[in-house]
C-alpha cells in the first residue's frame, strides 16, 4: 500500500520534476516557485483500490498552501492568485501533457488556454496551432527539459513566424 | 473601554467633550465591546449602533447568512463558524448583537485582524458593503480602507457568472464516493475553449500530509479543518477528468452581477477563517451552498440538510430554486476512450488496439493505408489511451508517456484536423436521477408466513435502482432499515438493517483491468436450527471481477472472494466466521427493467461450523424518476422468501 502510494507521483509532472526541484533561483527550470514539489504529490491514484485514506489531493496539500484565500504570498501565489509573471510558466508546466497532444494535433482546449496567456489574440491563433504542430518534435523536446525552455521555444517561433511575428505577446 | 485621548482625531478635542457628554447616557444602550481597539469617532459609532437598532439589522437574514448563525436544538443561536478570528466580539460565535456592535467598532480601526491581517472593513469585506448599503456611512466620519488585497484578488477572476461543478461519484476513494461539489468562477473574457484558466472556490479539508485510516474516522466527526480555496481549474480538471476518470458536470448558475459580487465578497471573508469539516453533514457541498446564500440571501438552501449533505442533493435543490442556466459535461479521459474507441469501425478498432500495445505498428503498410484522417482518429485515441494510464504516475507510467510521444509525433505529421465526436458520458445528468432516501412498502410471504414490510434507507443507490444519474454498477447503502410485521401469532421485528452495504462492479476489457470489490455491514433474519426468526449480524468483504456483454441490452456478470463473520444466538458459541464466493448477473432488459441473479456458497469454519446456500433473484420496474417497483427473492437452506415492494425517493 505505502509503495503504491509512494509510486503514485503524477506522471504529468514526473518529466519536469527535477527541474522542479532545482526549480528555486534558477529561472530555466521551472516556474521559478517550487509549485511542482507540491503539485500532486502522493496522489492516491485509483490503482490502490479500496480503503484509501481522504483524498490527499489539490484539496488537501496545494490548496491551502498555495491557493489559500487571503493567505498572503507564497512562491508562486498572492492571496491564492498566480503571480502575473507565474501564470504562464504555471500553466505550462502543470499541463505540459495536455498541451503536448493539443500540439500534435494542432487545436484543444490546453493549446489555446496556453496561447491566450501568453497574449495570442483569437485571430492569431490558428495560426499559433498550425506553427506548435508543424514544430511538435522541437517543443516537446524542450519542454521535456523544463517548462520555462517550451514557453521560451513557443516565444521564439512565435517571433520568427511571418504569421505571428506581428503579435505583440506578453511572456 | 480602552479610550484614550491621543488616539482620537487632530481635532478631537471638541468631540471629546461631545462623546462625553452623549455618552454618559448611551454608553448602556451601545455598550462598546470590551477588548475592541480605539475607536477614532465614538460619538458617530454610537450614532449607527442606534441606527442599527432601530432598523433591527441584527435579525435581519442578511446578516445571519454572513456570520453563519444557525438556530441551536435549545433555542439559542451559534455561528458554524469555529474560527476565532472571524468574530469581532469575544462572544460572536453565540451573540450576533454583541458581534454586530463590534464589527461596526472595528470598521473605525487600521488595525489587522483575522488570519489574513487586514483592516476589518477589508477582512470583512461583505459585512462592510452590506453594513454600508444599510446605514449609509459617512466617509468623513468613518472613512473607507482602500483593501487593495481584496480589490487585487476581486479584479483578477474578472467575474462574468459562477458555474457549479460536480465530478460524479468516484468508488475508489470514500470520500468520493458521493462525489464533490465546488465553483468556478467564469471570467469575462474566456470561452469555452478556455474556461480552465478560470479559478475555483473549492471548500476542503486540510488534512495531515501522512493521512493513514484513522483520518477518515477523524474526517467523519469534524477533527479537521474545512478551508476554501481558489484552485485553477485546470488542475481540477486533471485531478478529476484525468487522473480519477471522473465524469465532471458543470452547471452554470444566472446569478446577477450583484449577487456573484457579494459572493466573491463573502469567499474573501472565508479565507480568514475555517469551519470544522464534518464528512457527512458540513462538508463541501453544505459550504458552497452558504456561499450561494451569501450570494442571495433570501434563498434557503442550508436549512434544507440539517442532517448530512450528499453533494448531488445540493446540485438538485439549487437546480429547483430556478438558479441554474445551461448544464454541460466534461467527459473522463476514459469516457473519451471508450466513446471514441466504439465509435470506430472494425480495422480502425484493430490499429488502436496494435498502436497501444506496440507504437512501431506506425510503420506497417496496413496502417498507413488508412485515410489520413482515420489515422488521425486512431492515434489520437491512442494518445487518450496512453494519457489516462500514463496518469499512474512514476516508473510505472513511464513506458506509456514514451509511447505516448512517439504516437503524437506521428499525429504531428498529419495535418488534418480531428474529427468532432461529440461525447456524452456514462453517468447521466445527475440531477435527473432519482432522490437520494428511499422508502419502501411491501408485502409476501416468507416459508408460507404472509407479511408486511415498510423500508427505509438514508442513502444512496443500489445496484436495482434507477441507473440515470449514478455511477453504473456501483452501490452504496448507508443506514437502511426494514421493519416487518408477521401474520400468524402477530409478530412485529426488525428484519434487516444495513450499516453500510457498498459494492462496485468494474466490467474488465481490453481497456481496463481493475478489480471489483465490496464491503457489507448490518444485520438479516436467517432461519437456523430449531430458531425460525432469528437476527444474524453479518461482517463481509469480498474481492472480485466483473465482465460486461451487450447481448440483450447491457448485461454484467461478477464474481466474489470473500470472508464472512456472522454473529447470532442461533450459531454455537454464537458466532461463524468463513469464507467462500459468489457470482451473478445484472442485467437492463429494457430502460425501466432490470434484474438481478446472484448465489454465493460460504463455508464456515470458524464458531459453529456450518456452511451455506444462497440465492438471490429481484426485479425492478421503474415507474418515474423516483418511483420504482420491486420483486425479490430470497433463498437460504430452507428459507424462502419473496417480497413485493413499492419504492417511493425522496
Amino acid at each position: 500500500m505505502k509503495k503504491l502510494l509512494m509510486l503514485a507521483v503524477v506522471g504529468v509532472f514526473v518529466s519536469t520534476q527535477g527541474g522542479f526541484a532545482l526549480a528555486a533561483g534558477n529561472p530555466d527550470t521551472g516556474p521559478g516557485c517550487g509549485l511542482g514539489k507540491l503539485a500532486w504529490q502522493n496522489y492516491p491514484h485509483q490503482k490502490v483500490i479500496g480503503i484509501q485514506t481522504m483524498e490527499a489531493t489539490t484539496n488537501g496539500l496545494m490548496g491551502n498552501q498555495t491557493f489559500g484565500i487571503s493567505s498572503g504570498t507564497s512562491g508562486c501565489t498572492n492571496d491564492g492568485k498566480f503571480w502575473a509573471e507565474q501564470k504562464v510558466n504555471a500553466f505550462a508546466s502543470l499541463n505540459f501533457e495536455n498541451i503536448a497532444q493539443d500540439m500534435a494535433q494542432g487545436q484543444g482546449e490546453h493549446l489555446a488556454s496556453l496561447a491566450t496567456l501568453m497574449g495570442i489574440p483569437a485571430a492569431q491563433q490558428p495560426a499559433f496551432f498550425a506553427m506548435t504542430q508543424e514544430k511538435y518534435t522541437s517543443l516537446v523536446a524542450a519542454g521535456e527539459a523544463s517548462p520555462v525552455a517550451l514557453v521560451k521555444a513557443l516565444n521564439e517561433a512565435v517571433a520568427t513566424n511571418p504569421m505571428l511575428a506581428k503579435v505583440s505577446f506578453k511572456p | 473601554m480602552g479610550f484614550r485621548l491621543h488616539q482620537l482625531e487632530p481635532h478631537g478635542l471638541f468631540r471629546f467633550l461631545l462623546f462625553l457628554l452623549f455618552f454618559s447616557c448611551l454608553a448602556f444602550l451601545h455598550p462598546i465591546p470590551s477588548g475592541a481597539s480605539p475607536v477614532t469617532d465614538p460619538l458617530y459609532l454610537n450614532e449607527l449602533m442606534g441606527r442599527a437598532e432601530a432598523m433591527h439589522l441584527v435579525e435581519e437574514r442578511e446578516w445571519h447568512v454572513l456570520l453563519h448563525y444557525r438556530r441551536t436544538l435549545f433555542g439559542g443561536t451559534e455561528s458554524m463558524q469555529d474560527d476565532p478570528g472571524f468574530f469581532m466580539a469575544p462572544g460572536g460565535k453565540t451573540d450576533p448583537q454583541a458581534e454586530l456592535a463590534a464589527t461596526l467598532s472595528m470598521f473605525f480601526s487600521d488595525e489587522l485582524v483575522g488570519r489574513s491581517k487586514q483592516p476589518a472593513q477589508c477582512a470583512f469585506v461583505a459585512r462592510y458593503y452590506w453594513l454600508n448599503e444599510k446605514l449609509r456611512f459617512d466617509a468623513t466620519r468613518l472613512p473607507p480602507q482602500p483593501c487593495e488585497r481584496f480589490t487585487r484578488w476581486f479584479d483578477e477572476f474578472n467575474a462574468a457568472a459562477i458555474t457549479v461543478i460536480f465530478p460524479s461519484g468516484f468508488m475508489n476513494n470514500p470520500s468520493s464516493m458521493f462525489g464533490h461539489t465546488f465553483l468556478r468562477v467564469d471570467g469575462k473574457e474566456q470561452t469555452p475553449q478556455t474556461r480552465i484558466l478560470a479559478y475555483t472556490i473549492n471548500y476542503a479539508a486540510q488534512l495531515p500530509p501522512d493521512a493513514g485510516v484513522e483520518y477518515a474516522i477523524k474526517g467523519i466527526f469534524g477533527a479537521y479543518p474545512g478551508y476554501f480555496s481558489t484552485i485553477p481549474y485546470y488542475l481540477k480538471v486533471q485531478e478529476y477528468r484525468d487522473i480519477d476518470n471522473r465524469d465532471i458536470w458543470e452547471y452554470r448558475l444566472s446569478l446577477t452581477a450583484p449577487q456573484v459580487r457579494r459572493l466573491l465578497m463573502h469567499t474573501w471573508e472565508l479565507g480568514n477563517a475555517y469551519f470544522d469539516y464534518f464528512f457527512f453533514g458540513e462538508n463541501c457541498a453544505y459550504h458552497i451552498l452558504s456561499l450561494l446564500e451569501a450570494a442571495e440571501p433570501s434563498i434557503r438552501l442550508l436549512d434544507r440538510f440539517p442532517l448530512y449533505t450528499i453533494p448531488i442533493d445540493t446540485v438538485r435543490l439549487v437546480r429547483e430554486s430556478g438558479l441554474v442556466g445551461e448544464v454541460v459535461s466534461r467527459p473522463s479521459r476514459s469516457t473519451l476512450v471508450r466513446r471514441k474507441r466504439t465509435s470506430m469501425s472494425i480495422d480502425e478498432r484493430v490499429w488502436f488496439d496494435r498502436l497501444i500495445r506496440n507504437p512501431a505498428n506506425l510503420q506497417s503498410e496496413g496502417f498507413r493505408a488508412l485515410q489520413p484522417d482515420r489515422q488521425a482518429f486512431v492515434l489520437e485515441t491512442a494518445s487518450d489511451y496512453l494519457l489516462q494510464h500514463s496518469a499512474v504516475g512514476g516508473e510505472e507510467g513511464a513506458p506509456f508517456r514514451d509511447k505516448n510521444r512517439t504516437i503524437l509525433r506521428a499525429r504531428s505529421e498529419l495535418k488534418v484536423t480531428p474529427r468532432d465526436l461529440p461525447i456524452e458520458p456514462y453517468v447521466k445528468q445527475p440531477d435527473l436521477g432519482h432522490e437520494t432516501g428511499r422508502i419502501g412498502v411491501g408485502a409476501g410471504w416468507r416459508n408460507h408466513r404472509a407479511f408486511e414490510e415498510i423500508n427505509i434507507r438514508a442513502a444512496y443507490h443500489d445496484l436495482l435502482d434507477p441507473e440515470p444519474g449514478f455511477t453504473p454498477d456501483a452501490q452504496i447503502e448507508i443506514m437502511s432499515i426494514a421493519l416487518r410485521h408477521y401474520h400468524h401469532q402477530s409478530q412485529a421485528r426488525i428484519e434487516k438493517f444495513s450499516l453500510i452495504n457498498i459494492l462496485s462492479l468494474a466490467p474488465m476489457d481490453s481497456l481496463s483491468k481493475l478489480p471489483s470489490w465490496k464491503v457489507n455491514v448490518g444485520m438479516q433474519t436467517i432461519r437456523y436450527n430449531s430458531c425460525t426468526l432469528c437476527s444474524n449480524g453479518v461482517a463481509n468483504v469480498g474481492l472480485g471481477a466483473a465482465a460486461e456483454t451487450a447481448l440483450f441490452k447491457r448485461e454484467v456478470y461478477f464474481a466474489f472472494a470473500e470472508a464472512e463473520a456472522n454473529y447470532s444466538r442461533a450459531y454455537e458459541e454464537r458466532h461463524r466466521i468463513g469464507g467462500g464466493g459468489t457470482v451473478g448477473m445484472l442485467a437492463d432488459m429494457t430502460d425501466r427493467w432490470k434484474l438481478m441473479l446472484s448465489g454465493s456458497y460460504l463455508r464456515y469454519v470458524l464458531g459453529d461450523q456450518s456452511d451455506d446456500i444462497r440465492w438471490f433473484a429481484g426485479s425492478r420496474y421503474t415507474l418515474s424518476q423516483n418511483w420504482a417497483l420491486r420483486l425479490e427473492y430470497n433463498h437460504r437452506d430452507r428459507d424462502n422468501d419473496v417480497l413485493l415492494s413499492v419504492q417511493a425517493f425522496f
